[in-house]
């Protein structure tokens, strides 16, 4: 068995979280990246959030090793990937930016980095072969990638981060540049890559939509401190209020539902009644019938991670 | 005819469960990368065409210089110790045109970012391009002078005669060519980490090269002197310390190295020459010339990859 082989099986028992951050700080002179961040990260897609200047991409600089933190520690596997250049072996990484050798086709691309990532020659060819297969890309992979859409620059991209089989991939905003129909079907590549393929995955992004549809867990940054963590379900649960759209009467039906002792108020063009028990659902509808309302949507309000950041304003 | 009734099958995602040779092979895939960038293989015919013209040109002095002694006799012709400074400004040429498609278009292109976050840190990474480069010019520069030696030997009255009579060019030249692709490669990788544009780092390495020439030449230079005056007897402008100031020229300090392996570092008959400094200072000064930009072309790695 190669030494590196031993080197990753060695990393991989000894494996606890896949990235774990202590206290992790990172100053730039009086700039504060990060203060104080500590978070963990288990196996399945985690989506981290956060606008522009969070500490999403210092968080990732510092998982890929490739900044040393100011105090704290950022662990791959128990492993620092700033002191143990091999530990990268278990990362692949797909930056936000520009990163493919327009000359070169994809197939080579791909060859060449899978040995950079330590894969013999033989082994480098049938992995580019089988990845560029799973994002699709299986009939062009002969040609020039400067000749490639943004899409499918972006599933290259995406590729070269998964060739050496990694056992996590950070992804920093994966969907950016992409119209509605590519960013759908990125979205969908990566859930295929977190689900079906077995490949943990961090997806770093400021776009909530994307989190929300593809992410098992969320890490909510914000000015470089842990906002929030945890399941993304527990974010986007029903809510105790009740929706109610209607189409007019919207004071009638109001005043009806006061009559009746339930207290209703208009949010935006849409009603929103207190749920206090299951009856009543009955009482809205009896309310709707007596006003003679068209009802177009009545459904508990779900959280959103939006109402993370509502808090602030 | 019979019908086929093959059938496909999707396997599916499988894990990788081969070798992983880390961090070595990750620098033979960068060096072996390199090489065949500055051959142009792997690229279009076009990519092939200039290191191809840089070859034949280099090794053009070495085959003429053959033929010359071949056929001629009695004539003093340019042997191994001449030949660097036959082909200096070819080589000078070559590592400036060259050395940026190494380094450059990474940057640019943003692969070095992709690079560094693999088993391989950026001292690997400029290493392999260093390495890369070395072994083309080094290539580049022995080949002229076997094809001159063979030349020589097979134009000989006796090549064994001429075999034992020459041995001691052999050590001569590989040293004199390792010092020279030594500075054929540092120079320019160095002065190409400082720009993505491959274009500006080839007319700044020139540039360094061609001013550096002309500030010693300036400093460097005999006063006007007057008819009858010989050049001997020429004052240069920077006096006792002219042959210091000829250390400004790194183009000529390696040259005047090559002088000295070749034991033909005899007094000029220019004043205030550099023959006139002891050989260890353009030894010395040459090495830190050599250590300061490599260590450059380091730092500015590290700075990019942090």
């Amino acid at each position: 068995m190669p030494f590196s082989n031993i080197l990753l099986d060695g990393m991989l028992s000894r494996m606890t979280s896949l990235l774990k951050a202590t206290n992790l700080t990172k100053h730039y002179g009086s700039t504060i990246a990060l203060e104080s961040v500590s978070f963990e990260v288990e196996e399945g897609i985690t989506g981290l959030l956060g606008s522009n200047g969070a500490g999403k991409s210092t968080a990732i600089k510092l998982f890929l090793g490739l900044l040393k933190p100011t105090s704290g520690t950022a662990e791959v596997s128990g492993n620092d990937p700033y002191e143990s250049v091999e530990s990268r072996t278990l990362l692949g990484y797909m930056p936000e930016g520009e990163c493919l050798p327009s000359s070169m086709t994809a197939s080579e691309f791909l060859t060449h980095m899978a040995q950079i990532s330590g894969l013999p020659p033989s082994h480098a060819r049938t992995r580019a072969a089988d990845i560029l297969r799973h994002v699709g890309l299986d009939e062009e992979r002969y040609r020039s990638i400067g000749e490639y859409s943004t899409g499918m620059k972006q599933r290259v991209k995406l590729a070269q981060a998964l060739v050496h089989d990694p056992v996590i991939v950070l992804l920093d905003e994966p969907t950016v540049g992409l119209d509605p129909g590519g960013r759908e079907e990125m979205l969908k590549l990566i859930r295929r890559t977190g689900r079906d393929f077995g490949i943990s995955i961090i997806l770093s992004t400021h776009l909530m939509g994307d989190v929300e549809s593809t992410c098992d867990r969320i890490i909510v940054l914000d000015e470089g401190r842990v906002k929030e963590a945890g399941d993304v379900s527990q974010y986007t649960q029903e809510t105790q209020t009740i929706f109610i759209d209607v189409d007019d009467k919207r004071d009638e039906l109001i005043a009806a539902l006061t009559s009746r002792g339930i207290e209703a108020s208009l949010e935006g063009s849409s009603i929103a009644v207190q749920q206090e028990n299951e009856d009543q659902y009955d009482q809205i509808r009896d309310a709707v019938v007596e006003v003679d309302a068209q009802l177009r949507r009545m459904a508990p309000r779900r959280h959103q991670l939006s109402d993370i950041f509502r808090g602030d304003q | 005819m019979t019908e086929s009734a093959g059938e496909l099958f999707d396997l599916g995602y499988r894990r990788y469960d081969g070798p992983r040779e880390g961090r070595i092979r990750a620098r033979k895939a960068l060096y072996t990368n390199g090489v065949r960038i500055l051959l142009g293989l792997g690229r279009g015919s076009s990519s092939k065409v200039l290191p191809l013209i840089f070859f034949i040109v280099v090794m053009a002095p070495a085959v003429i210089l053959a033929f010359i002694a071949s056929v001629a006799e009695d004539i003093d012709i340019p042997t191994h110790s001449d030949y660097y400074q036959i082909v200096s400004v070819l080589l000078t040429l070559f590592a400036a045109i060259m050395a940026p498609e190494l380094l450059c278009p990474d940057r640019r292109s943003g692969v070095l970012g992709l690079y560094l976050v693999r088993p391989m840190t950026s001292t690997d990474y400029v290493a392999a391009r260093w390495l890369a480069f070395f072994s083309i010019t080094l290539l580049l520069v022995y080949s002229g002078q076997i094809l001159l030696l063979v030349g020589l030997t097979l134009g000989a009255d006796n090549p064994l005669d001429y075999l034992k009579d020459n041995w001691l060019d052999i050590p001569r030249f590989l040293g004199a060519g390792l010092v020279i692709a030594i500075f054929a490669t540092t120079l320019p990788l160095t002065v190409s980490a400082f720009t993505t544009r491959r274009a500006y780092a080839t007319a700044f390495a020139i540039g360094i090269i061609f001013l550096s020439s002309l500030v010693s030449g300036i400093l460097t230079e005999c006063d006007d002197h007057g008819p009858g005056d010989s050049f001997e007897q020429c004052e240069p402008l920077t006096r006792d310390y002219a042959k210091w100031f000829r250390l400004i020229n790194i183009t000529g300090v390696t040259l005047h190295l090559n002088d000295i392996i070749f034991d033909e570092d005899d007094i000029s008959s220019s004043p205030g020459h550099i023959s006139e400094l002891n050989n260890s200072i353009p030894i010395g000064w040459y090495a830190l010339v050599m250590l300061a930009l490599g260590f450059v072309l380091w730092w500015r790695y590290r700075r990019i990859a942090a």
